[in-house]
Formats: structure tokens, C-alpha cells, sequence
């Protein structure tokens, strides 16, 4: 029903967009690209072999891994007893607990780090309370221990979100088989249900990471840019007040992009997996 | 005694009841079909009977034992679901012997019954394949190997050829029957299609809105059905009221009537005059709508040739015997 | 799966339900309790209850015309988006099908290439020369475009499937209407819902964005986030009722498209 001409004239309805996507996305991923290779002694790979020989550099890499890791963990297990919950409780209940782990994945960033500190800070509620009762002597929110406590919060909204729809691949009828033959409610989960959602679980594991691994605004307001992960290391090396290396700053970030990059590489494998498993 | 035996059952959903005392028996050995439209509670029943719904109130005895209170996991009763519940995480072979694996059946053993299941659906070179990668017929063999292997005293099939087309049906059905009666299995069979309920059972139980309306052979079932609803649903039943009848026939007759199509004689020397309205061609069967006498019916014709097929607006002379006039409530 | 289970298994499962909406609960609840309070230090209830704070927080006029920059970028970049999402879509859908798989690896950039990664080329490349923005609304308004991008791309281009495109343009077109007639007669409207939902969603997450708006324009041009995070040695009560008004601005908005979506279905 189109002609030639209408599809090239179309084409031209795609260059506005083409231009802004390179402007503000493509062009600063280009620069930073080429940069992290171009150093004080010329162009080269110096930048990164900086990176990873410097022990601050490396601590940066290693505490952003760990806490990534660590919150990922934690968060998806919540989230995976969470949403398998949420899909057995009366509707209402249901909804509702629903939208508000939905309305609470906007609360990251900066005001989430200020409840933090209003909670488990130094003088915070959650502190004196736990003192008092002698479970803990002293608790120190800007630590990486409380890094992982605050990432794991914003983490658990998302992992429920994610996985709330992945239990949808379990079919009833594969229950009521299982348990016809003889397999109690356990083995059900060990042998079928766990294996199924297995994908889905990874899957959502490694959109916690890259979450977590790009994460600039909560550990920046908890810590006033003081603490070494990569994003704060990346961020002090262009907009700090001392020490301005560009040229660094793009190695680090390049490495970073790099992590991120296999993560969502993983991601998108096995989603494709996953939709052959659950026909 | 029966070996199963359903006594007062009672389910409902919320405030609406499913079915409210339903009684029925089945012998050992015996191939019995629930058959009915969609929401008349066959389904319901047969999970009932497998212990996937729970009921409100009654009895189902199995070999003596009321199955009520046991899970389904102890029942030992195997079952065939619509959408072959194959567990997509494992291959053919792992998804038919994990009923023995449950069983806790050693190694050896398992292997040999397996090999023996698909044998017998004839899948034998199938065993390491995975559900996504067959078809839905050999999916619905697999699931049947599965729910045989591990000698289930009773056997539930769930509509499990409605998802399948026209010629795997046909041929899933006789491979069925066939497998039930080289094991004596006892069987029950959920269908919403009357040709199969009349060509693979024993017996069948007619359903409608929670109640059993009739049961009894195939031959009955077809022959003499016990009101409207089971005229309507078995056959192609001409329903005629009651003084529509006596005109036809020209004799007082107190009661609807329903005949079939295929017992109303077309000839041309018969006393009953008629008019062809309409034709349509079946395949091997001419079904004609013919107005005789102000009552309009459907009559079935074996296609034998080109020439028995009479064209619109001819008149012809119809003979109905009374043996086929069935009396309907 | 999902049916009411009754006994054990359904006490458990409520459990962790309610589990799950207390610790999701508790930050907030926390903070809001700090922005109604008098004063709460070294204690675990505080003092006294007051609104003092948001009556403050209300009448700052600094906080005020942060609110209204956030507003004034978030609603550009949408704007934004849209004038360039929905023709591409469009074409995309309807003239070049297989481009669809392009696009879709197009759009995993802005979430394999974090904020802070960006901003160190953009600060390099337009901080100054002929092509300064730095410091400006305009930077941030085309930023937040790629972060809304895939947001937005996703949900219409779902939309755009369930409707059936090509065969919604075919018809038109046989009845004689020309493309532009079709496309804003005819598929516009059907797309309606899904956009407002996906804008409204989009807007939320913009809301709170900060590491762009403190890293390329910073006070300069300060939006909400940023003022948020400037007042952090004021007094934790006043950070408090920010914190709170910004949720329920958010919260206002998220009910919005629930709502809408409710609709929708």
C-alpha cells in the first residue's frame, strides 16, 4: 500500500530523533570511548592499567561489585518470597501491597538516602531501638554494611516488580500433575517450579546488578560523595573540586559501562531462553 | 460392590452450587464418559474425584475407601489434563518417570517401565526430546505414558483431545481404547463431544447444569433419550411438541416427541407428503429440511450417488415408522 | 498461580505480605513522622507533633522555584519525546518492521551506559565551545529524553502491536483517507490511554532524577532533587517535609496512571 517515495519521505520523519539520540547519547559514549584511551603519555591503554594496578581504583571496582552483589541477593530473595506471596492473598490485599511497592520504586535517590539516616543514622529510631534491646552496639549506616541495607531497599520494589509477572510461567496444571503422581509441595518446587522460573530469577538477579552498579544518587547523599564506588570515583574525576582527569574519568566509566554491558548482554541470553521453556 | 462409587456428592462455589447429590457407579475395567455442554460440571466432578477441588459434602469410595479425605498425592489415581501439563524442564523420558521417581522406584526399574510406557503410546524414539519440540498429539501421548506408568488404579482423562485437530483425534481416540482395554484399566473419560463419548465408551453419564440427566450405553443413550436437553445434545433429534405430532402422524399423541433423522424414510410411495426446502451436504450423509404437513424436519440421507441428491421445492413422500418415535419428557 | 489458600499455607502467606509491606513501609513512615514532629533526637518517639514544617517548606520561595524548574524540564523532555517517539514509531511499525529489533537494542543504551558514564562526555563535549549547554535546562531536557526513551518506546510500541497497526492503517486507507489522515484520525486516538499512562510514569521517574541535574547543571539551575539534596544541613525536619511532599506529588501521579490503566482494561 506504500510507495517508494512515501517511505523515503518517512525516513526523513526519523532524522529529528536520529539527531537528538546522537546529541545527548551516542556523541558522550563516543567521547568517552576514545578519551579513556588518550592519557598524559599520548594514546594508549595507560588509563586502564592505572585503573586496575592503583589500590584505590581497584577498592572502588571491588566495594561497587560487593555491594551490588551482596543487595542483589538479598533483594531478589525478598522479592522472590514477596511476589510468590503477593499471588496467593485475596485480591485486595494483593493490589494494594502491589501499587505500593510500585509507588515505593521512586523513592531512591536522595530522599531515600535522607530516610536512612533519619532511621538508621547515628541517632536515628531504628538505631536507639535496636540498641536498647542489646541486639546490636553501634551501628554505622555509612558503611558498606549500611551501603547494602539502603542498595537492598530500592532493590526490593524492582525485584517484585520483575517477578511478579515471571510466576504467570508457572501453569497450575503442572501443580495438579505433580501432585497426582505422587510429588509433595516441595519436591513440586525442587524438580519443576524452581528450574522453570530459573531464568526469569537470573534474569532479574542481573537487572539488580546493573541497577545497583550504575547507582549514583543514594550512596552520593548518604556519604556527600565520600565513599569509593565507581560512579562517586567517576563523578569526583569531572565535577570535583580537585584533581580533574577527564581522560581517567573515561576509563573508569568505560570500565563500568563494560560491566553494565555484560550484565544486560546475560539479561537479554536468557530471556530468550526462558521463552522456550515456558511455552 | 462397584469399585468406584461417587455417593451425595456436593460442591459449590461461594453461594452457587456446581452440583448438589450427585450418585453415580462405575465397574472395574469399565471405560465411562461424562459428557455435557460447557458449565454442566463434568470437569468439576472428575477433579473432584482426583482430589484437586475439595467437595462440600458426600462420599467418593474407590475399591471401599472414601478418597475425601485423602491428598491427591495418595490417591494413585493418574490423570490426563486438556493442555498436557508436561513439565517443560524436562525431557520425555524424565517427565514419564517422575511419578516413579516419586514412588521412590530404584533406578533399573524405572527405566524399564518407561521404556515399556512408550512403547506402548508408541514414542519410543522420542525419549530425549523436550515438550517445546512436538507436536501437541505426541504431547498428549507422552502425558498418557505418564499418567500409566505407574499403575494407577483408575485413570481420569480431562477433554484431553480438544486441543488436538480433527485427524489426531481420530487416531489419539482409537489408540486410547485400545490401551485401555489391553490394560483393564478402569476409566474415566470428560468430553463435551458426543461423537466420542458415543464411540469409546461403555457407558456414558449425560450431564446438564449439575445433574446426571441420563446414563446407559451408547446405543440407549442414542436411541432413547429420556428428554429435550439429551434429544438436543446427543443427536440431530427432530424435537416435535405435542400436537405438532399428532398432526404429523395423524393420531392423538399426549407427549413431545423426538425423531431421528436418519429414521425418517425418504420414498416415493410413502402416505406422508413433504416438500424439500433446503439441502446440505455432510459428506456422506444428504441432510435435508423437509416441510410436511406444517412441521418442518430434518432428514439424513446416505450420499450414495449423484442422483440422490433431490433439488429444492421437489415434493417428496416420507414414511415414519413408530418404532421411531421416541417419547420425550 | 494465583488463588486464595485457606490454614497454614494462607497465614503464611500473609505474613509475608504484611512482612513485606512494613519494610517497605518504614523509611516513609519514618520520614513522615520526622516532618510532623518538633523536635526528635536520641529518641525513639518524638516530642511533639506540628505542621510548621511544610508551612515553611510552602513559603520558601527557593523551594518553590525548584519545584517549578523540575516541573518546567520534565514536561520539556516529555514533550520532547513525544514530538520524536511517536513519528518514529510510526514509521518504524508500519514502513520498516525489521527495524524494530534495531531500535530495541538501541534503546538498551541509555540502561547499559549509566548517567554518570554519560556525563563525563557531555560535560567535555558541550561545557563550553560552540556547542555550550552546560548549565542549562537545555541539556537536562535532552538528556531526560534518553532516559525516558525506553520507557516510552517500550509502552507505545506494545500499544502500537495490540492495536494491529498495518491493518488499522490498511482499512482506513481503502475507505480513502490519506496517510496523515489514518495516522491522526485513526491511530492517535487508539493510542491515547497507553501514552498518558506511559507520560505519567515516565514524568515520576524524571521527577526524581538527579545524577544528570547535579552533575551538568547543578545550581545553576537547581531542580528539585538538587535543592533536595543542598539543604541537607538544614534541619532534618524541614528535609523531612520536602521529602514528603515530594513523594505525595509522585504518589498523586502514579494513582493517576493506575487509574487510567484501570480504564483502559
Amino acid at each position: 500500500m506504500t510507495n517508494n517515495r512515501g517511505k523515503w519521505l518517512s525516513l526523513l520523519c526519523l532524522l529529528p530523533f536520529a539527531l537528538f539520540f546522537f546529541v545527548f547519547q551516542i556523541a558522550p559514549l563516543g567521547w568517552v570511548a576514545i578519551n579513556s584511551l588518550h592519557s598524559e603519555a599520548g594514546w594508549g591503554i595507560e588509563n586502564f592499567i592505572n585503573a586496575f594496578s592503583s589500590r584505590f581504583y581497584r577498592q572502588a571496582m571491588q566495594f561497587s561489585l560487593e555491594i551490588s552483589f551482596w543487595s542483589s541477593l538479598f533483594g531478589i530473595i525478598i522479592a522472590v518470597l514477596g511476589s510468590y506471596s503477593l499471588r496467593n492473598v485475596d485480591s485486595r490485599l494483593r493490589d494494594f501491597v502491589n501499587s505500593f511497592a510500585n509507588m515505593t520504586s521512586n523513592f531512591s535517590g536522595v530522599p531515600l538516602a535522607f530516610a536512612f539516616i533519619i532511621l538508621l543514622g547515628f541517632n536515628g529510631a531504628v538505631t536507639l531501638m535496636l540498641k536498647q534491646a542489646g541486639i546490636i552496639e553501634d551501628f554505622n549506616l555509612y558503611s558498606k554494611t549500611g551501603l547494602i541495607i539502603l542498595y537492598t531497599y530500592f532493590q526490593i520494589p524492582l525485584g517484585v516488580l520483575l517477578l511478579y509477572p515471571a510466576f504467570d510461567a508457572l501453569r497450575e496444571d503442572w501443580r495438579e500433575s505433580a501432585s497426582l503422581l505422587g510429588a509433595s509441595s516441595f519436591q513440586f518446587w525442587r524438580y519443576i517450579g524452581l528450574p522453570v522460573l530459573t531464568p526469569a530469577l537470573l534474569g532479574t538477579f542481573v537487572i539488580l546488578l546493573a541497577n545497583a552498579l550504575g547507582a549514583y544518587a543514594t550512596v552520593y547523599a548518604l556519604t556527600t560523595g565520600n565513599f569509593n564506588v565507581l560512579p562517586i570515583r567517576i563523578a569526583a574525576m569531572v565535577a570535583g573540586d580537585i584533581s580533574l582527569d577527564p581522560n581517567m574519568a573515561s576509563a573508569l566509566a568505560i570500565i563500568l559501562v563494560g560491566l553494565m554491558t555484560l550484565v544486560t548482554v546475560v539479561h537479554q541470553w536468557l530471556l530468550k531462553r526462558s521463552y522456550h521453556v515456558s511455552r | 460392590m462397584s469399585f468406584v462409587s461417587v455417593e451425595n456428592l456436593q460442591k459449590n462455589y461461594g453461594s452457587t452450587a456446581v452440583f448438589s447429590d450427585i450418585n453415580c457407579t462405575i465397574e472395574r475395567g469399565e471405560f465411562v464418559t461424562l459428557l455435557g455442554p460447557s458449565g454442566c460440571g463434568k470437569s468439576t466432578l472428575l477433579r473432584c474425584i482426583a482430589g484437586l477441588t475439595s467437595v462440600n459434602s458426600g462420599r467418593i469410595l474407590l475399591d471401599g475407601v472414601d478418597l475425601v479425605p485423602v491428598t491427591p498425592q495418595k490417591r494413585n489415581i493418574g490423570m490426563v489434563f486438556q493442555s498436557y501439563a508436561l513439565f517443560p524442564n524436562m525431557t520425555v523420558e524424565q517427565n514419564v518417570a517422575f511419578g516413579l521417581r516419586m514412588q521412590k522406584v530404584n533406578a533399573d526399574d524405572t527405566h524399564k517401565r518407561v521404556a515399556e510406557a512408550l512403547k506402548l503410546v508408541e514414542l519410543t524414539d522420542f525419549a530425549s526430546r523436550y515438550p517445546h519440540q512436538m507436536s501437541g498429539g505426541q504431547c498428549q501421548r507422552v502425558a498418557l505414558a505418564r499418567s500409566l506408568v505407574t499403575r494407577p488404579r483408575l485413570l481420569l482423562l480431562d477433554e484431553p483431545l480438544s486441543a488436538l485437530d480433527a485427524r489426531i483425534r481420530k487416531h489419539l481416540r482409537e489408540q486410547i481404547r485400545a490401551i485401555q482395554r489391553e490394560l483393564g484399566l478402569t476409566t474415566i473419560f470428560v468430553t463435551h463431544d458426543q461423537e466420542e463419548a458415543l464411540t469409546m465408551s461403555d457407558r456414558i453419564f449425560l450431564m446438564n447444569q449439575g445433574r446426571i440427566v441420563q446414563s446407559g450405553d451408547a446405543e440407549t443413550l442414542y436411541t432413547a433419550p429420556v428428554d429435550a436437553f439429551a434429544a438436543g445434545f446427543i443427536g440431530n433429534y427432530n424435537l416435535l411438541e405435542a400436537d405438532d405430532a399428532s398432526r404429523l402422524m395423524q393420531r392423538p399423541i399426549t407427549s413431545r416427541i423426538a425423531i431421528r433423522p436418519e429414521a425418517i424414510q425418504l420414498s416415493l410411495t410413502g402416505s406422508l407428503e413433504g416438500e424439500i426446502r433446503s439441502h446440505s451436504l455432510l459428506g456422506n450423509v444428504i441432510r435435508y429440511r423437509i416441510e410436511a404437513r406444517g412441521v418442518e424436519l430434518v432428514v439424513d440421507v446416505l450420499n450414495r450417488s449423484a442422483d440422490d441428491l433431490l433439488a429444492h421445492g421437489r415434493r417428496v413422500s416420507l414414511s415414519i415408522d413408530d418404532s421411531a418415535l421416541c417419547e420425550v419428557v | 498461580m494465583s488463588r486464595v489458600e485457606r490454614g497454614a499455607a494462607g497465614v503464611y502467606h500473609r505474613t509475608i505480605v504484611y512482612l513485606l509491606f512494613f519494610i517497605l513501609l518504614l523509611p516513609l513512615a519514618g520520614t513522615m513522622l520526622y516532618s510532623v514532629a518538633t523536635s526528635w533526637s536520641a529518641s525513639i518517639l518524638p516530642s511533639g507533633l506540628t505542621f510548621k514544617w511544610y508551612i515553611a517548606l510552602w513559603s520558601d520561595p527557593r523551594f518553590l522555584a525548584a519545584f517549578g524548574q523540575s516541573l518546567l524540564v520534565c514536561v520539556g523532555a516529555l514533550i520532547l519525546s513525544v514530538v520524536l517517539i511517536l513519528p518514529l514509531l510510526f514509521v518504524v511499525h508500519y514502513h520498516f518492521p525489521r527495524l524494530d529489533g534495531l531500535m530495541n537494542i538501541l534503546i538498551l543504551l541509555p540502561f547499559a551506559v549509566p548517567p554518570v558514564a554519560s556525563s563525563v562526555g557531555l560535560l567535555q563535549l558541550y561545557g563550553s565551545g560552540p556547542f555550550a549547554m552546560v548549565g542549562t535546562p537545555w541539556i537536562l531536557i535532552g538528556c531526560y529524553f534518553t532516559v525516558a526513551l525506553p520507557f516510552m518506546y517500550r509502552a507505545i510500541s506494545n500499544n502500537l502491536q495490540a492495536i494491529n497497526l498495518t491493518d488499522l492503517m490498511d482499512a482506513a486507507q481503502l475507505l480513502g483517507a490519506s496517510t496523515w489522515q489514518a495516522a491522526f484520525l485513526v491511530v492517535l486516538p487508539n493510542l491515547r490511554k497507553g501514552l498518558m499512562v506511559a507520560l505519567l510514569l515516565s514524568f515520576s521517574f524524571l521527577f526524581g532524577e538527579f545524577v544528570f541535574a547535579n552533575l551538568l547543571v547543578g545550581t545553576r539551575y537547581e531542580t528539585l532533587q538538587v535543592y533536595l539534596n543542598n539543604m541537607r544541613n538544614s534541619s532534618g525536619h524541614f528535609n523531612s517535609a520536602l521529602v514528603i511532599s515530594y513523594f505525595l506529588f509522585v504518589l498523586l501521579l502514579t494513582l493517576a496512571a493506575n487509574r487510567l490503566n484501570k480504564d483502559k482494561d
